[in-house]
């Protein structure tokens, strides 16, 4: 299906500042910085958030372990490597695990086309045997800022009504189901 | 700073004024509420105005220190004719440009007041305005991204931003009204006075409103300034507002 809305945007978002970034999903935004508030508005509403990123989504080169098996000379594509280096950030997902299926921000590698940068990160990010890699080139990242953390994020801890765990509806459905003889 | 009858009186008045704007601009910009031009923005437009809510159970928190007046009934069973709000909020929420505009206009002017509040002699409200403030600086910064965006953005975008200025800008005049007692409290250190806030409000709008591709109307002659004078749409807004409260007076939430 087509998408006539605004372009894509992926959301990454850092609970604490030694926590990686981790891809929490996508907004639509007619630019960065809307894509920025807009994340903040629609996943940046709980109290854990010290950082959030917003890159547009074709920007995002990615790999599944999965693609590279079916088509084993997809990095033989490459283009002519002309100019000079830039850094790229790398993403990986390593769990099917239910808390841990976040693509996250695993590190840098510097290229210059974003074949051999995914080569690269292949190479380099081995640790937990990744199956999906994303990479993008750091300038294609929005970050907000950290005087940005007292207007964006700080409020949301006054805000505890915003929690399900605040509201004791599991209990309630349950008492009027078994009321009503529902299993 | 001692708290004289007569500055006491005129503190519950201009703390009543406040929270009637925010919470009557609040149930006015919920009913976008699922109806956002875009998922996004509904989120968002949602987002502030639920803080706007919260600002006003903070301002009616105040007033209930000084005259005892509980918050709920203020909000659920006063009728128009007692509510302080200016006639700009209690405007039907029109187009998408309209709402996004009172809502800028409405952020800039508690931005511009703020400042004065959060230096004030009378410590509950320096209090309050310390934690409005980092939410208002947020808002600010959503409202005139959209509204430099809209207004430099289209023929029709920047048509519609032009309509709902000229609509709204004799309107957010009354803002800044003097209300009775005002000069008391500004002479106390208790409040900004009304003249300064405006002053400022006026120069930021003026620079971003001409930036955004937009013309500041001639007319800047608010309807009214007398907080007691609404317009019809009040009656409507609090009849669908105050509804479920006024079935069962004595119901407990």
């Amino acid at each position: 299906m087509n998408d006539t809305q605004w372009p894509r945007y992926e959301v990454f978002q850092q609970d604490k500042p030694d926590k990686p970034h981790r891809n929490i999903g996508t907004v639509h935004a007619p630019d960065a910085e809307m894509a920025l508030q807009n994340a903040r508005d629609v996943y940046g509403r709980r109290p854990e958030n010290y950082n959030l990123w917003v890159v547009p989504s074709e920007q995002i080169f990615s790999k599944t372990a999965e693609e590279m098996t079916l088509d084993p000379g997809w990095a033989n594509e490459t283009v002519p490597e002309e100019g000079t280096a830039v850094p790229f950030a790398v993403f990986t997902k390593s769990s099917y695990r239910r808390a841990m299926t976040h693509v996250q921000y695993v590190g840098e590698v510097a290229a210059k086309t974003a074949v051999s940068a995914m080569q690269k990160a292949i190479a380099t990010y081995t640790e937990g045997d990744p199956f999906i890699w994303w990479i993008c080139p750091l300038y294609a990242i929005t970050r907000t800022q950290e005087n940005d953390i007292e207007s964006m994020f700080a409020p949301a801890h006054d805000k505890l009504y915003r929690l399900p765990n605040q509201y004791r509806t599991v209990a309630a459905m349950r008492k009027i189901k078994r009321e009503s003889g529902e299993q | 700073m001692i708290l004289t009858p007569e500055r006491q009186q005129a503190l519950a008045d201009y703390l009543l004024a406040l929270a009637d704007d925010e919470l009557i601009l609040a149930h006015r910009n919920s009913e976008w509420t699922g109806h956002g031009p875009i998922l996004e923005e509904d989120i968002a437009f949602t987002n502030i105005a639920l803080d706007e809510m919260g600002h006003a159970k903070i301002w009616y928190g105040l007033v209930h220190k000084l005259t005892g007046d509980d918050p709920d009934r203020l909000v659920f069973f006063r009728d128009a004719a007692d509510y302080r709000n200016v006639q700009m909020v209690e405007l039907p929420k029109g187009d998408w440009a309209f709402s996004l505009l009172r809502q800028y206009l409405f952020d800039t002017a508690e931005t511009a007041r703020l400042p004065y509040l959060a230096q004030s002699s009378y410590p509950p409200i320096a209090a309050a305005a310390a934690k409005i403030r980092p939410e208002e600086i947020y808002h600010l910064r959503h409202t005139q991204s959209w509204v430099k965006r809209l207004g430099l953005g289209t023929d029709e975008s920047n048509r519609r931003m032009q309509n709902g200025l000229n609509d709204l800008w004799p309107y957010a005049q009354q803002m800044f009204a003097p209300l009775p007692g005002e000069d008391l409290l500004a002479a106390a250190g208790i409040v900004g006075a009304g003249t300064a806030v405006h002053a400022a409000w006026l120069n930021v709008v003026t620079q971003h409103l001409t930036d955004s591709g937009l013309q500041i109307p001639a007319n800047d002659q608010p309807p009214t300034n007398g907080r007691a004078n609404h317009t019809s749409h009040l009656d409507a807004l609090l009849a669908d507002m105050q509804l479920v409260a006024r079935l069962d007076p004595k119901a407990k939430w």
